[in-house]
């Protein structure tokens, strides 16, 4: 077991992980840039170390930097977090270059998953059902109007090198497609630095669904359930929750199944996510896979009892990991996760400033994960995620109260938040019925 | 707009002469500074060190309040910034860690009272193995070295104190 574990990350997930290796007996070290000084994970720390000027790029994405404080610091593994290095195979394969355990999937697994084409022919050829579409970047703009012939309107262009929503256009017919496809090319490149893009066709009203796996270096690869992830607004998700009331046991075990079958098509190690659509029928189709914890791990650790964060550092190290065998996948009660950001609720522009009163919830039921303090300055420069609410009660009908009361009692002043977004999504009809898909949130917003 | 270099030399001089907040609009913008006043973080557990995480110290920002927030400093350290008053702060660059001199045998680049020329190399910072020389951005004597020799020294670390001229 490696002793010391450099958290290469900020925010609330530094937070989290700091708190797993206490847990563990681990020492930890933080990693900030010069404007994060003050930020609570460096207090919670072992030791800290300023790494670069406040842009990500001098700082939390700096490779270099990263692992010079590793080495002048003594750190023998790197939890990355989410965002920021988390899917860079690169980062991952120069930290087992030198010596130091990367908390996450092997380089190949990531680099693999990483190109969305060949990820969808690695999972097909392990019989995970795709949408219809190519598993090879196209060639130019007449293949792409050939293949939507075949396959029929609407189809959706999407980067290769993507995911998380950029780099997407939509096309309805012949016309639209032959103007989206130089578009969508150069938004690949502008984004990612590579303008191939691939084409599948587009599911109308479906729902986001992803399962959390887990797989350990000797050769276990297990499901923990599903997330139902489809509130989501311009694809960035906004309340999570477990499990989905629109799968039943059977569908449940056969999508699991799929979900263990493209990591394993991956040899993935680690803790991973794969993202289903889901149709109105039924049926559902592999997205992508994520090679990194999530956001909304928490959800499943609060249906599950399972510790992810410390999982993924055992099984870093080599560990069997620790799940029992049994139900493991059968989720106990219900949770909802409740994204809470510095930005405006009307317009979603982002809010950075000082937090002047704080106030976190408790109670049955309720687990904040935040960074938050009263005094806490929330810089400009990095994502709005101030915190996460979640709630757990024995049903679907419990953690919804519970959200809601939970969201009562929370206070954050001198910053804008979706304090209000949020309440009043729990108390919309169709949330509440739970009939809903991605286009929920288009639909809310336009409502109000 | 302000510069990033014109904000990072307001924090400076704020910082330095024990001013609570500043306050400045120009052209539209607004910056607010707070100096000495502003509270540290107060986490819901205090921290305690884990057994030999003392072992690596690194070198901190001046202008950053102790963690936690200590009594004021003692008068012979106010003496010291005073008798610094109007000199210049070479900081660090990268992560990594100090040598004062190329190799273990040879003298070092600079000692103090010495005369450097802007651009003339100080130290070597090194990181990842790899060893960047860090110059010296103005003209001036060398008033004082900060870091300890094979000190692992931070991003923005004060590296040396140099009286320009």
């Amino acid at each position: 077991m490696f002793r010391k574990v450099l958290i290469a990350n900020r925010g609330e997930i530094a937070v989290r992980v700091i708190a797993a290796c206490r847990e563990l007996g681990l020492e930890t070290v933080a990693v900030h840039s010069d404007v994060d000084r003050e930020c609570l994970h460096v207090a919670l720390a072992d030791q800290a170390v300023c790494i670069g000027g406040p842009y990500s790029r001098a700082s939390y994405l700096n490779m270099n930097a990263v692992l010079a404080a590793a080495e002048i610091t003594g750190a023998d593994a790197i939890h990355p977090g989410y965002g920021f290095l988390a899917e860079n195979a690169r980062f991952a394969e120069i930290c087992e270059e030198c010596g130091i355990t990367f908390v996450g999937p092997p380089p190949a697994a990531i680099r693999l998953m990483g190109d969305k084409a060949a990820a969808r022919r690695s999972v097909a050829a392990a019989g995970v059902p795709i949408l219809p579409g190519t598993t090879h970047p196209l060639q130019g703009r007449s293949e792409a109007l050939e293949v939507a012939s075949e396959i029929g309107y609407p189809v959706i262009l999407k980067a290769a090198a993507g995911g998380g929503g950029r780099g997407m256009r939509l096309a309805f017919d012949h016309h639209e497609l032959r103007q989206a496809f130089d578009t969508a090319r150069n938004e690949a490149e502008k984004a990612f630095g590579d303008p191939s893009v691939y084409l599948e066709r587009y599911l109308e009203r479906p729902r986001h669904i992803e399962f959390q796996v887990l797989a350990d270096s000797h050769g276990r690869v297990i499901h923990l359930g599903e997330r139902e992830c489809s509130i989501q607004r311009r694809h960035q998700k906004l309340l999570e929750e477990a499990p989905s009331v629109a799968l039943n046991a059977d569908l449940r075990v056969e999508m699991g199944r799929a979900a263990v079958a493209a990591a394993r098509a991956a040899r993935y190690v680690n803790a991973g996510t794969v993202e289903f659509l889901l149709g109105p029928d039924g049926a559902f189709y592999f997205m992508e896979m994520n090679t990194r914890i999530q956001v909304e791990h928490p959800v499943t650790e609060m249906v599950t009892g399972v510790d992810l964060v410390k999982e993924q550092l055992l099984i870093a190290a080599g560990r069997k990991m620790s799940v029992p065998s049994r139900r493991a996948n059968q989720p106990n009660g219900h949770a909802i996760e409740l994204r809470i950001n510095a930005e405006d609720p009307e317009t979603f522009a982002p809010s950075p400033g000082r937090v002047t009163h704080l106030v976190l919830p408790g109670g049955p039921g309720v687990r904040m994960d935040t960074h938050l303090y009263a005094g806490y300055t929330v810089p400009p420069y990095y994502d709005s995620l101030l915190a996460k609410l979640v709630v757990h009660g024995s049903d679907r009908e419990e953690a919804i109260v519970r959200a809601r009361r939970a969201l009562d009692m929370l206070r954050v002043e001198g910053v804008k938040t979706s304090i209000r977004l949020h309440r009043r999504i729990l108390e919309d009809r169709d949330f509440v019925t739970g009939d809903f898909s991605t286009a929920f949130m288009d639909r809310f917003l336009s409502k109000s | 707009m302000f510069k990033f270099d014109e904000i990072c030399e307001l924090i400076r001089l704020v910082g330095s002469c024990q001013v609570a907040s500043f306050e400045l609009e120009h052209g539209g913008s607004r910056l607010r500074i707070e100096g000495v006043a502003r509270s540290a973080p107060a986490p819901a557990n205090p921290v305690t060190p884990a057994p030999g995480a003392a072992t690596v110290a690194v070198a901190p920002l001046v202008e950053t309040p102790p963690r936690p927030p200590g009594p004021t400093p003692p008068v012979d350290g106010v003496e010291a910034v005073d008798a610094e008053a109007g000199t210049h702060r070479v900081v660090c660059p990268i992560v990594g860690t100090f040598y004062r001199a190329p190799n273990p045998d040879a003298d070092p680049y600079v000692k103090v009272g010495e005369y450097v020329e802007k651009g003339q190399v100080l130290c070597i910072v090194e990181a990842m193995k790899l060893m960047n020389e860090i110059e010296s951005d103005v003209s001036g004597t060398v008033v004082r070295v900060i870091p300890q020799n094979a000190q692992p020294v931070e991003f923005g670390a004060p590296l040396f104190i140099i009286r320009p001229g």
